[in-house]
């Protein structure tokens, strides 16, 4: 046995624990929070009510968005098509004033 | 039995809305023309849009009210890469499609000298205007506006002078 060895188990050797172990760590047990009781507030996950409030007015606002952007869509689309007619129109009405000249 | 009637009924009803679309068959210029443009707009869509438009703006305004009882306004123009691509034939299906006693042509212009014929029909129901189309075709280009519903024709003389265009008179005599 060289000298590592032996410097190996005196160091891994069986100890006993010292005087007062046993009744410390019990005592350190019964002062630790039971498994299950409320965590403190600012660690507490959302409430499931609240999730999913959250969710019925994310889905609300990005129907109105949509609503609004189809709104914006459709008021082009009829300025677009009336700017068209009145151009052909007029278009006519001066081609009507050059015959009747 | 109540729910094969109320389809049939609903069915029958899709069917007289729809006869009141844009009904012009006008794929033979879609077959010939390089670029289409198709612009339609029914009645839902046109009243939907009427919620947006501002009518403390003029030009919208003047629009909002015009549209108000509107059944739907389709535009369809076809851009042909040279001229003489489309005939007088193909004017002439368009013209079939106008036929009396509903529709009547109230302008027609033809100059020769642009190759420009222009044209404007109204459709009656019932001694009530139900309707306009307008035909405008040129060298390169030919354009279709229906505009289904009761269109006022005093109303649609007020289009000029909005949207940026001086202001016309049709159907009055100077």
């Amino acid at each position: 046995m060289d000298r590592l060895e032996q410097e190996l188990k005196a160091a891994l050797g069986r100890k006993d624990p010292p005087a007062g172990f046993a009744e410390r760590v019990l005592r350190e047990a019964a002062r630790a929070p039971a498994r299950g009781t409320a965590l403190p507030q600012r660690n507490r996950p959302w409430p499931r009510w609240l999730a999913a409030a959250a969710a019925v007015v994310l889905c609300a606002g990005a129907g109105l968005g949509y609503r609004q952007y189809r709104g914006e869509v459709a008021r082009q689309q009829v300025m677009q098509a009336f700017r068209i007619a009145s151009v052909k129109v007029n278009h006519i009405q001066t081609h009507v004033r050059e015959v009747e000249r | 039995m109540k729910t094969w009637r109320t389809l049939t009924l609903a069915l029958g009803l899709a069917a007289a809305l729809s006869a009141q679309q844009f009904k012009f068959n006008l794929d033979h210029l879609a077959a010939k023309a390089s670029d289409t443009v198709d612009l339609s707009l029914n009645g839902a869509t046109l009243q939907f849009a009427a919620k947006f438009l501002d009518s403390k703006d003029p030009d919208e305004s003047k629009v909002k009210k015009l549209i108000a009882g509107l059944d739907g306004i389709y535009i369809r123009t076809f851009e042909f890469k040279r001229a003489g691509e489309w005939t007088e034939a193909d004017l002439e299906v368009i013209r079939k499609q106008l036929r009396s006693p509903e529709w009547s042509r109230i302008v027609g212009v033809k100059s020769s000298q642009d190759g420009e014929t222009d044209e404007i029909y109204m459709r009656n129901e019932n001694k009530k205007i139900t309707g306009l189309a307008i035909l405008a075709a040129e060298p390169k280009e030919i354009t279709v506006v229906h505009i289904a519903g009761p269109v006022d024709l005093d109303s649609l003389a007020e289009l000029g002078g909005h949207l940026g265009i001086p202001k016309v008179e049709i159907g009055k005599q100077k």
